[in-house]
C-alpha cells in the first residue's frame, strides 16, 4: 500500500458499525443496574454454540467425505432480494419447513466468481464451498445482506395470504377476505361489485370486434383497454405476457423499466443499434486496466450487484484495475483501502452530457481515439482486420435540408446506382484516397468527411458520422462544459488524458445515474467513449455477455410461445410510444385542416418502448384512449416514479377514472393500496420461473426456480396455491381464451398438452432448456439427494415423459443451466460472446425521429443538452435557480432496496436515510450536521435529517433510495375487521419520488419525463431547503 | 444526535513490527500473563482471520448472515461493517472506508481473566468462547473488551459474541461471514499450518498488516490488510446519524434498542 497517502477521517457515515457495537455495549449496563442475572434467561441449544443453526452437512477434513444432515436439505433456486436475481442455495429445516439461511450457488456466475462447471456432481459442489482443503475460500459463492434478510418475507406478518376485496372507497385500507373463485367471477363478469354502480368486467373489455375509436383506428380494438403492469421479469413474465398479448390480446403491458434505468438503456440501445430491445453491456472487470464509472457504482449497487462488487474488489486489490467514479455522491466504489487505485470525482446531477461531450471533444481534438478500428466500414473488413465488429464512424449521413432521406446514411440508390432496398444497395463511404465508394470495397475509409456528392437529383450534402460527432462536441467550449457539469476543465483534461493512455483497455460504464432530464443523450455520449477507445467487444473493454437459454419460446420439446388460437396484439400503445406522431390520425387531421400539427397534445415518442411512466396517467386521462382495467403484478409505480403520486393518486381513488384494478402481490404497497382486489402471490422460494443473466456475465446462463418450500397463501378450490399463474389460468379459462386449460401447449411430438397449473408451463420450459443444443445428462440419485430435489420429482414425473425427466432433474439439481467459464474468453483479446450489430457513432433512427412537441429533429449523435420540460422550455426558465437553488438526486442503497423495508434485519443496519448535503451549501443555509431540514420541490415537500459533509457535490442534495414508504407494513390495514401491519419504523425516511412533480407544461397530465425515452426524472429535481428549528 | 452512537476512531492502530504474530509459536495452553489455562478445542490449531479491506465492499452480507446463523437478537451484532467517509489531506479527495469488526480472538484476551465464573474461556485453538451454562450475565467481560465485541443476549441473558462459527469449523465448513463475503475479503484459517491460506497471506503481507488497538496488548488475531496508517491517530470525526424521523416528522429512536 502507498504509505505516502494522507487521508483523514471526515465523518462516520450512518452504516451499521459504530452504532451497533456501541449499542451492544450500553445494554448490559442497564441490565446490571436492574440486577438481572444469567439464570433468568432462556437456555440455548448448546452451551458454547448457543442457538446457532446446526450445520447443513459435515465434511471430513481428512477424507473429504460429506455427510448430509438428515434434518435439513439444501435446494438451489433464485433470490428475489433485488433485480440481479442471483442463483442461491437455500437451507430448509425438514421438520418444520422453515427456510434457515441462504448462500450462493457455486454453479452460478452471479454468485460465484468462476462458477463450477456444470458437470461437477452436486456432492462435489457442496464440498467445494467447505473448509476441505480450504476450497471454500477461493470457491466462495455468496448471498448478500438483502438476499440473506429476504427469507423473512416468507413468514412476514405483513404478507397478503388471502384474496382481498376492498370494502369502502379505494385506498381506504379496508378489506374483506374472499375465495379465489369469487374473485375470478367478479373480475371476469363485473357488475355492481362495490355498491358504487356497475363495474365493467374483463369479459366485456375483451372485445376484438369493435375499435376503441373509429376516428382513430390506429388505437386498435377495445381489448387494448386492459393494461397489464409488473415490476420486472422475475422469471415468470412469460405467463403474464402469454395471457396479456396472446390470449386476451391487449397491446398494453408495462414494467418498471421506465422509472428504473430506461434513459440509460435507450442511450445504450442507440449506440448498439438496438432500440428495439435496448441491449447494454458491462465492463470486463477481469481484464480492464482503467474504468470510468459515471452515474453507476459497482459494489455500491447496480446489476449484477454481487458479481460486479466481487470483480471490482479483486480487480483493484490483486488485479490490474484503476478507476474513477464520477457521481454527485461519494459511494462505496471509491475505496479508501485501495488508495490511488480508485478516485471519486463529484459532478452536478443531470449534467452528464456536458462531461461526456467534453471528453469526446478532447479525445477527438488530440486524436486519442482508435483510428484503425473506427476506420473499418463493414463487417467483412472487420473480419479481415481480426476485429469482431465495427462502427458506422465512416458512414455518410445525408445532410441536405429537405432531401427525402435526410438523416439516413447515403447508399448507392441515393446516387442512382442501385435499387433501393435491394441486396446491392450498399452504404457509401469515402476511401483513403478521397473517392466515394461502396463500403464493401474497402478495408478502411476516411473518418472525417464533409462534402457534396453528385446524384441524378442534384448534389447531396453529406457528413461522416464521426464528423457529425466532432461537430456536436465542438458546439461548446471545454470551459462551457466544465461550468455545466461542475468539474474543472483541467480535471476533465486529466481524466481524458488518463482514459486515453490505457488505449483499448479503458472502459466506461454508466447506469441509473442517467435517470435525469438529459439521460438519453448522456448515456449515449458516455458510452460513445467506448467506441472512441475501441474497447467495445474487447477483453478488458465493454462486454455484452453470454445471454440466456430461452425455455419459453418455440423450443426443442414444446412450443411455449405459440398455441392454437393465439392472438397478436394490434394498435398503438396507450403510452404513445414506438409510433410516430406523424403517422397518427390526429396529425393527419391537423395537416388536412391546414393547422400546424405541433405540438401534439402530449408527447409521442417514436423511439421509446411502452412506458409505464405514461401508461397510467395517460390511460386515466384518456389520451390517446382510456384504460378501463389494470392488472398489476408486484408493480409499484406510485413509489417508484417521481411525482406520480402527486399527479394521479387522487384520480385513482375515483372508480370513474379507472373501472377495475386487480393486483397480484404478496404485499400491499403504495400502488396496490388503491386496488379493488388483491390476489395473494407466492413469494421468493415458493415460485416457479427462469431468469436470464445481466450483462457483465460473460457466459450464457439461465437460473431456475421451483417451489422449494410450499407456498403459504390460500389455495384454490382445486387445492393449488393461489398465485399469479393460477390467476391468469383461471381467468383465461373462465373467459374461454386460447392458450390456457387443456390442449394449450403444442409438443414437438405433435400433441397438445395442458396448462392448468404453473408447473405445466415451467417444467416444459425446463425441458426446452435441458434439451437446447447438447441435451443435459440425467441426474443421478446422489445429485437429487444433495440438491433437496425429492419434493420436485413427483411433479416432474406427473408432468413430463420419462425421456425428459433426467435432464430436467439435472438442471434443477444445479439451479439452472450455465455455460462453462472456459468459454468466456477467446484468443487475440477477444470475448467469447460479442455484439454483432454495427455500433453507432451516429444513429439514423434517432437522427430522423421528430420531437412531437417542437416538430424538430432529434440529434443522431450525442450533444450537450440542458434539462427541459415537455414543451421544450428549459427547466431553469420554469424553475429558476434563485428560487430552487439545489438539485436533488437519488442513489441506490448498498443495503436496502425499494421493496425490502419490511425486513427487520436490514432496518437494523440501515434504519433511515439522512440526506447528503455539502458543507458549503449547509453553511449558506445555516444548517449543521444532524439538523432537521425541510426540502421543498415544485411537487412536494419532505422533512429529513442533514448529513453534512464534503462527500456530495456542491449544489446537490443526495437521497438514498428505498425509504419513505407509506406501505409495505408502514400503515395499518383493516382486514375483516382485524388490524394488521402499521409499524411506524417501516415508514421512516424520505422518498425522492415524493419530491417529483407533474410537468406544468403538459396538457395531458404526466410527470416530468425525459424527452426521448419518457423515463422518469429523479436525478436533478429542483429543490430548496431550510432548517427546521427543533 | 444520539450520543451513544460513538464512532470507532481511536480503536485503530498500526500493528508494530508484527508483534501480534509472535505468540503463534507459544504453547497454546500455557496462558499469557494472568490468563487461565486454555481448555477444549484442537491444540494443533490456532484460528485467526485476515481481512483484506481492499476487497471489502461494505455490503453487510457478513453482518446479516452471521445474525441469522447465530440467532443474534435484533439490534445486537456479532460482526458488522462500519462505513466511514475519509478525506485526503493534500488533495481533498474523498473516499469510503469500510471496517468489518468482530471478536478479535485475542492472544491475550482481557475478557477471560475478568470472568468470575470462568464461563468465558479461550480454547486451545485460540477461539474465545462463552459457556452459557456457567455465565451469570454479569457483563464484566462486556466491559473488559476494548472492541465492543460483546453484548448480553437478551434472550439467554448471557454474554454473547463471535465464535468464529466454531460449530461450522468443527463440521468442516466455513463461518457464515466468510462464506458469504461478497468481495472475498475475509479469510479464516489455521495459522499453525504454514500451508494455509491465512499463513501464506500473513507471510506475504506481514509488514502491512494492522490490528485494532495494539497498545492494549491484547494481541488481536484478526488482521487487517489495506488499513491506512493515519488511522493510528485519533482524528476528529462526526458520528453517523442514528436519529430516525418517522411520518409527520416524529422522532422514533432506534427500533431495536435494548
Amino acid at each position: 500500500m502507498d504509505k505516502s497517502r494522507r487521508r483523514m477521517l471526515k465523518g462516520a457515515v450512518a452504516a451499521g458499525g459504530a452504532a451497533t457495537f456501541a449499542a451492544g455495549y450500553s445494554g448490559p449496563l442497564v441490565k446490571m443496574a436492574k440486577g438481572v442475572t444469567g439464570s433468568a434467561g432462556e437456555k440455548p441449544h448448546h452451551a458454547i454454540y448457543g442457538n446457532a443453526l446446526a450445520p447443513e452437512y459435515r465434511v471430513d477434513l481428512n477424507s473429504g467425505e460429506l455427510t448430509l444432515n438428515p434434518d435439513q436439505r439444501t435446494a438451489f433456486t433464485i433470490c428475489y432480494g433485488c433485480t440481479t436475481k442471483c442463483g442461491v442455495r437455500v437451507r430448509i429445516d425438514n421438520n418444520n419447513e422453515q427456510v434457515l439461511r441462504s448462500i450462493g450457488n457455486p454453479y452460478h456466475p452471479l454468485s460465484a466468481d468462476v462458477q463450477l462447471p456444470m458437470n461437477t456432481p452436486v456432492v462435489d459442489a457442496l464440498k467445494s464451498v467447505s473448509a476441505y482443503h480450504e476450497q471454500g475460500l477461493n470457491g466462495r459463492s455468496t448471498t448478500c445482506a438483502r438476499g440473506n434478510a429476504m427469507i423473512a418475507q416468507i413468514t412476514s406478518p405483513d404478507r397478503v395470504t388471502h384474496c382481498l376485496k376492498r370494502v369502502g372507497g379505494r385506498g381506504e385500507r379496508m378489506w374483506e377476505r374472499i375465495s379465489f373463485e369469487q374473485l375470478i367471477e367478479e373480475v371476469c363478469e363485473g357488475g355492481d361489485l362495490f355498491g358504487e354502480g356497475q363495474v365493467e368486467g374483463l369479459r366485456s373489455i375483451h372485445n376484438h370486434d369493435e375499435l376503441i375509436d373509429p376516428e382513430n383506428p390506429e388505437f386498435g380494438p377495445k381489448a387494448n383497454q386492459l393494461l397489464l403492469m409488473e415490476a420486472t421479469d422475475y422469471g415468470r413474465s412469460a405467463v403474464l405476457k402469454r395471457f396479456g398479448f396472446n390470449a386476451f390480446g391487449t397491446r398494453n403491458y408495462g414494467h418498471h423499466g421506465s422509472y428504473c434505468g430506461l434513459a440509460f438503456r435507450m442511450g445504450s440501445g442507440a449506440l448498439m443499434d438496438d432500440l428495439a430491445k435496448n441491449a447494454h453491456a458491462k465492463p470486463d472487470y477481469n481484464k480492464a486496466q482503467f474504468a470510468l464509472f459515471i452515474g453507476t457504482a459497482p459494489s455500491q449497487a447496480g446489476n449484477p450487484f454481487k458479481r460486479q462488487g466481487r470483480l471490482l474488489a479483486e480487480a483493484r486489490s490483486t488485479g490490474s484495475l484503476d478507476y474513477i467514479v464520477v457521481d454527485p455522491g461519494l459511494n462505496a466504489a471509491a475505496s479508501e483501502a485501495s488508495g490511488e487505485r480508485s478516485r471519486w470525482v463529484p459532478i452536478l446531477p443531470g449534467s452528464d452530457t456536458a462531461f461526456a461531450m467534453a471528453m469526446i471533444q478532447w479525445l477527438i481534438e488530440h486524436e486519442a481515439y482508435a483510428k484503425d478500428y473506427l476506420a473499418i466500414p463493414s463487417q467483412p473488413a472487420a473480419d479481415a482486420a481480426g476485429e469482431v465488429g465495427h462502427t458506422n464512424a465512416t458512414h455518410l449521413v445525408i445532410e441536405s435540408e429537405g432531401h427525402p432521406r435526410q438523416g439516413h446514411f447515403l447508399r448507392l440508390s441515393d446516387i442512382g446506382e442501385a435499387d433501393a432496398n435491394s441486396d446491392t444497395d450498399d452504404l457509401l463511404v469515402v476511401d483513403l484516397n478521397g473517392v466515394l465508394t461502396p463500403s464493401a470495397g474497402v478495408q478502411k475509409a476516411t473518418l472525417f468527411v464533409e462534402r457534396e456528392v453528385e446524384s441524378p437529383d442534384g448534389n447531396i450534402r453529406v457528413k461522416s458520422s464521426l464528423s457529425k460527432l466532432r461537430e456536436a462536441a465542438n458546439e461548446h467550449s471545454l470551459a462551457t462544459y466544465a461550468e455545466q457539469c461542475g468539474i474543472e476543465a483541467e480535471l476533465i483534461q486529466r481524466i481524458a488524458k488518463r482514459f486515453a493512455s490505457y488505449g483499448r483497455r479503458a472502459v466506461v460504464d454508466t447506469h441509473g445515474g442517467m435517470m435525469s432530464a438529459t439521460g438519453f443523450y448522456a448515456a449515449y455520449g458516455i458510452l460513445m467513449l467506448n467506441l472512441l477507445a475501441g474497447s467495445f467487444n474487447r477483453q478488458g473493454g465493454y462486454a455484452v455477455g453470454g445471454g440466456k437459454f430461452n425455455g419459453t419460446g418455440n423450443g426443442p420439446r414444446y412450443d411455449l410461445s405459440g398455441f392454437p388460437g393465439k392472438r397478436g396484439p394490434k394498435g398503438i400503445f396507450v403510452s404513445r410510444s414506438r409510433f410516430a406522431y406523424e403517422d397518427s390520425s390526429e396529425y393527419k387531421r391537423k395537416v388536412a385542416a391546414g393547422e400546424n400539427p405541433y405540438p401534439a397534445k402530449a408527447p409521442w415518442r417514436s423511439l421509446a418502448p411502452p412506458i409505464l411512466t405514461e401508461q397510467l396517467s395517460s390511460g386515466i386521462d384518456g389520451y390517446p384512449y382510456k384504460i378501463k382495467a389494470v392488472i398489476g403484478c408486484m408493480a409499484n409505480p406510485l413509489y417508484g416514479q417521481a411525482g406520480l403520486t402527486t399527479t394521479i393518486a387522487d384520480k385513482l381513488k375515483d372508480p370513474a377514472n379507472l373501472g377495475l384494478y386487480v393486483s397480484v402481490d404478496g404485499f400491499i404497497n403504495e400502488t396496490n393500496r388503491y386496488a379493488d382486489y388483491i390476489v395473494p402471490d407466492s413469494v421468493m422460494y415458493e415460485v416457479w420461473g427462469f431468469t436470464g443473466a445481466w450483462s457483465g456475465t460473460l457466459t450464457k446462463m439461465t437460473t431456475a426456480c421451483w417451489p422449494i418450500v410450499e407456498p403459504r397463501q390460500q389455495k384454490t378450490a382445486d387445492g393449488e396455491p393461489v398465485s399469479m399463474e393460477m390467476f391468469f389460468i383461471a381467468t383465461a379459462k373462465r373467459l374461454g381464451l386460447p392458450g390456457f386449460g387443456d390442449n394449450a401447449i403444442p409438443g414437438a411430438d405433435g400433441k397438445l398438452y395442458p396448462l392448468n397449473r404453473a408447473e405445466d408451463f415451467y417444467l416444459r420450459a425446463a425441458a426446452n432448456i435441458a434439451h437446447s443444443g447438447e441435451t443435459l445428462p440425467n441426474a443421478n440419485d446422489s445429485d437429487i439427494r444433495h440438491s433437496g430435489l425429492e419434493p420436485l420429482m413427483s411433479k416432474i414425473e406427473r408432468t413430463l415423459p420419462a425421456s425428459e425427466r433426467g435432464p430436467v432433474a439435472y438442471l434443477y439439481a444445479r439451479g439452472g443451466r450455465f455455460e462453462d467459464h472456459s468459454n468466456a474468453y477467446k484468443d487475440n483479446d477477444q470475448l467469447g460472446h460479442v455484439w454483432k450489430k454495427t455500433l453507432c457513432v451516429y444513429n439514423p433512427n434517432v437522427g430522423t425521429a421528430i420531437n412531437s412537441q417542437t416538430g424538430e429533429r432529434l440529434s443522431g449523435t450525442p450533444r450537450l443538452q440542458k434539462a427541459e420540460m415537455s414543451n421544450g422550455q428549459l427547466m431553469r426558465d420554469v424553475y429558476p435557480e434563485d428560487e430552487w437553488p439545489l438539485l436533488a438526486f437519488s442513489y441506490k442503497s448498498n443495503v436496502m432496496n425499494s421493496y425490502a423495508i419490511g425486513l427487520e434485519r436490514l432496518r437494523m443496519i440501515k434504519p433511515y436515510n439522512p440526506v447528503l448535503l455539502h458543507t458549503e451549501d449547509a453553511a449558506r443555509h445555516g444548517i449543521a450536521f444532524g439538523d432537521t431540514i425541510r426540502i421543498e420541490s415544485p411537487g412536494g415537500a419532505a422533512t429529513a435529517l442533514a448529513l453534512v459533509s464534503d462527500g456530495v457535490m456542491k449544489g446537490a442534495l443526495g437521497i438514498e433510495h428505498s425509504f419513505g414508504h407509506t406501505e409495505l407494513g408502514a400503515s395499518a390495514h383493516d382486514i375483516d375487521g382485524e388490524k394488521v401491519s402499521g409499524n411506524e419504523w417501516v415508514g421512516a425516511g424520505v422518498n425522492i419520488n415524493d419530491l417529483g412533480f407533474a410537468d406544468p407544461t403538459r396538457k395531458v397530465s404526466g410527470t416530468w419525463l425525459e424527452g426521448v425515452s419518457g423515463a422518469s426524472i429523479r436525478q436533478g429535481l429542483p429543490i430548496r431547503i431550510s432548517r427546521i428549528d427543533a | 444526535m444520539d450520543h451513544i452512537r460513538r464512532s470507532l476512531l481511536g480503536q485503530l492502530a498500526r500493528l508494530s513490527a508484527g508483534a501480534a504474530l509472535v505468540p503463534l509459536s507459544s504453547v497454546a495452553s500455557a496462558g499469557i500473563n494472568d490468563q487461565p489455562a486454555r481448555r477444549e478445542g484442537d491444540p494443533s490449531k490456532r484460528y485467526g482471520m485476515l481481512i483484506d479491506l481492499r476487497q471489502c465492499i461494505g455490503c453487510q452480507a457478513c453482518t446479516v448472515s452471521c445474525h441469522i446463523e447465530n440467532d443474534v437478537p435484533m439490534g445486537n451484532f456479532r460482526t458488522v461493517v462500519s462505513q466511514f467517509e475519509v478525506q485526503q489531506q493534500d488533495t481533498d479527495n474523498m473516499a469510503t472506508f469500510m471496517l468489518p469488526r468482530l471478536c478479535n480472538h485475542c492472544e491475550n484476551p482481557p475478557c477471560v481473566p475478568v470472568c468470575p465464573v470462568q464461563a468465558t474461556f479461550q480454547r486451545q485453538d485460540g477461539i474465545v468462547v462463552v459457556d452459557s451454562d456457567r455465565c451469570v450475565g454479569c457483563a464484566y467481560c462486556v466491559n473488559a473488551c476494548p472492541y465492543d465485541a460483546r453484548f448480553i443476549n437478551e434472550k439467554t441473558q448471557t454474554a454473547d459474541k463471535c465464535t468464529f462459527c466454531a460449530h461450522r469449523l468443527e463440521a468442516g465448513l466455513l463461518p457464515a461471514c466468510v462464506e458469504s463475503c461478497v468481495g472475498g475479503a475475509r479469510v479464516i484459517g489455521d495459522m499453525r499450518d504454514p500451508d494455509s491460506e491465512i499463513s501464506r497471506l500473513i507471510d506475504k503481507h506481514r509488514d502491512e498488516l494492522m490490528v485494532l488497538q495494539p497498545e492494549m496488548n491484547t494481541l488481536p488475531q484478526v488482521f487487517y490488510l489495506g488499513m491506512d496508517e493515519r488511522f493510528t491517530t485519533k482524528p476528529e470525526a462526526e458520528p453517523g446519524i442514528w436519529d430516525i424521523l418517522g411520518t409527520n416528522d416524529k422522532e422514533l429512536g432506534y427500533e431495536f434498542d435494548h
